[in-house]
């Protein structure tokens, strides 16, 4: 769990440190919207890497279960 | 023949939609501007699936005459409360139950445009959406616009509940729009920033907000997909669901184990309760400084609705829980404060109205070891307690405690006694102004009196 903070706190500080240059906005929900993209795309990842991790885990298990 | 009709003063910012009074029955009009997404709402299936889990406030649609709005409905009624008189697991319920509908809103092919506190009410204790027109076509990409709203109304309230204190709800009183990022983040204590959903949705956010507030660029691409903007649902419901209020207990919510009468005294009490009950058979009943609701459930069986009021937010959360635990339907707690009651705040002092003028067809008030509290605490005269129970209800059954009892001598034991009026007599001749002492019982063995009165 502690990796995955790590990871995603890294890419969060990457999309954080230069964000205007990516979403500049003139209505004051701007910010909200931005955090919220970056947000849901480290936790959207997060989400797609569990699965993924999922997916091999099922694969080896059932190659393990074929052997068997 | 026209009826007249008035409009619900807190309905002004939709523009699809009004929430009106005619002969005293609620209704919502829908202009035509909603019709896309009201039968998409219908028709998708998400209202029945919302209304089925109990989630969305059900409707009937009502025959409409004109050509500018496209329906009316006649929602089923809910007792408004606001989310200062709510306890802390209320507040959690609601803001659960907000990401809940906007999950099974994706899945429909809508979205919430709002997610504001006050769009949540409680029917049997559970959270529902009284909202139905802030439903809106989903448009693929599109990010939560209420994103901000929500954590506005229910994140930053509920983290300030429990990581700094149960009483800061309240500051929705004088923020009625959801409490600013920027102040909840400075409020909030440094190890928040730690807990990752809350560095995200609160201390990280604020920051954002502050950035971009100033900007002048125009940037119109911000996307987010489906699977994506699930995921921070996910992830708020994660978030929320992980906020819990640390273990203590106050003076109040521990009272019935410290009250000075005996076993014996307390069934004494209980039995002239019902006997007063039997008298009036009251079905809507507000318990004041109702504590855990302990009298207050001796008129479940028969009433309609109890309001168990108490100040204590934790008298209130035991209260509540074992409502919903046990899935008591017709008691509703909330925190009030008899001394400074909920205010009437928003546009024109109009949009969310006072407790008062919510007291509707109330049969009896409750007052039970109360009023020597607001007596020598507050030192609010008899006549003005006599003057606020007789505008909520007709019936009143209420608890003089005599001077010598040893509650209140601990109550004086360090200050002076100028309450020269705190006697019997001057109890009945102040509430007789207005009331009219129907029974009067001596509780065995105790420097207690309970009254049953009808306003004159």
């Amino acid at each position: 769990m502690s990796k995955k903070i790590k990871i995603f706190s890294i890419i969060a500080l990457i999309v954080a440190i230069n964000p205007q240059q990516a979403f500049a906005y003139l209505d004051p929900g701007t910010g909200s919207m931005i955090m919220q993209v970056i947000v849901a795309s480290i936790v959207g990842a997060g989400a797609a890497i569990g699965v993924f991790k999922q997916k091999i885990a099922d694969f080896f298990k059932n190659i393990g279960h074929k052997g068997e | 023949m026209n009826n007249y009709q008035t409009i619900e003063l807190s309905s002004f910012k939709d523009k699809d939609a009004q929430v009106y009074f005619e002969n005293n029955i609620l209704y919502r009009r829908i202009y035509n501007s909603y019709k896309n997404d009201y039968d998409l709402l219908i028709n998708s299936g998400l209202y029945k699936t919302l209304t089925k889990q109990s989630l969305l406030i059900e409707h009937t649609e009502i025959e409409n005459s004109s050509d500018e709005i496209y329906k009316v409905i006649k929602p089923e009624e809910v007792f408004i409360t606001y989310p200062w008189e709510w306890c802390f697991s209320q507040f959690k319920n609601a803001a659960l139950a907000t990401l809940k509908i906007q999950k099974e809103a994706l899945n429909y092919g809508m979205s919430l445009k709002d997610a504001n506190c006050y769009n949540i009410q409680f029917k049997h204790n559970k959270p529902l959406l009284i909202d139905t027109t802030s439903f809106e076509i989903y448009k693929d990409g599109e990010p939560w616009v209420a994103y901000k709203q929500f954590c506005e109304n229910f994140l930053a309230p509920l983290a300030l509940m429990a990581y700094k204190d149960i009483r800061l709800n309240k500051l929705l009183i004088s923020n009625i729009n959801g409490i600013p990022l920027d102040l909840a983040s400075k409020l909030l204590p440094f190890k928040t920033k730690f807990n990752l959903g809350l560095q995200f949705h609160i201390h990280m956010h604020s920051k954002m907000q502050s950035k971009y507030n100033d900007t002048n660029k125009k940037q119109t691409n911000i996307k987010i997909s489906k699977n994506s903007q699930k995921a921070l649902l996910d992830n708020l419901i994660n978030c929320i669901t992980n906020i819990k209020l640390p273990e203590y207990s106050t003076e109040w919510e521990d009272y019935y184990r410290f009250t000075n009468y005996s076993d014996e005294s307390f069934e004494k009490k209980k039995s002239i309760i019902l006997e007063y009950k039997n008298t009036v058979n009251p079905k809507i009943i507000w318990d004041f400084g109702a504590n855990t609701g302990v009298f207050s459930r001796l008129f479940a069986d028969t009433a309609d609705e109890i309001l168990a009021l108490d100040i204590d937010p934790l008298a209130i959360e035991k209260n509540y829980n074992f409502a919903l635990k046990n899935n008591e339907e017709n008691i509703r707690p909330i925190v009030f404060d008899m001394i400074n009651p909920s205010p009437a705040i928003g546009w024109n002092n109009q949009e969310r109205g006072d407790l008062r003028s919510r007291a509707k067809n109330v049969d009896m008030a409750m007052a039970l070891a109360l009023i020597h509290h607001l007596r020598i605490t507050y030192n609010i005269p008899f006549c003005k307690m006599a003057e606020y129970f007789s505008q909520i209800a007709p019936y009143l059954i209420i608890e003089f405690i005599e001077k010598d009892d040893s509650q209140i001598q601990k109550m004086l034991l360090n200050r002076k006694d100028v309450f020269d009026d705190y006697n019997e007599q001057a109890f009945e001749n102040a509430f007789t102004k207005k009331y009219t002492i129907i029974k009067k019982d001596k509780i065995t063995n105790t420097r207690r009196t309970l009254y049953l009165m009808k306003e004159i």
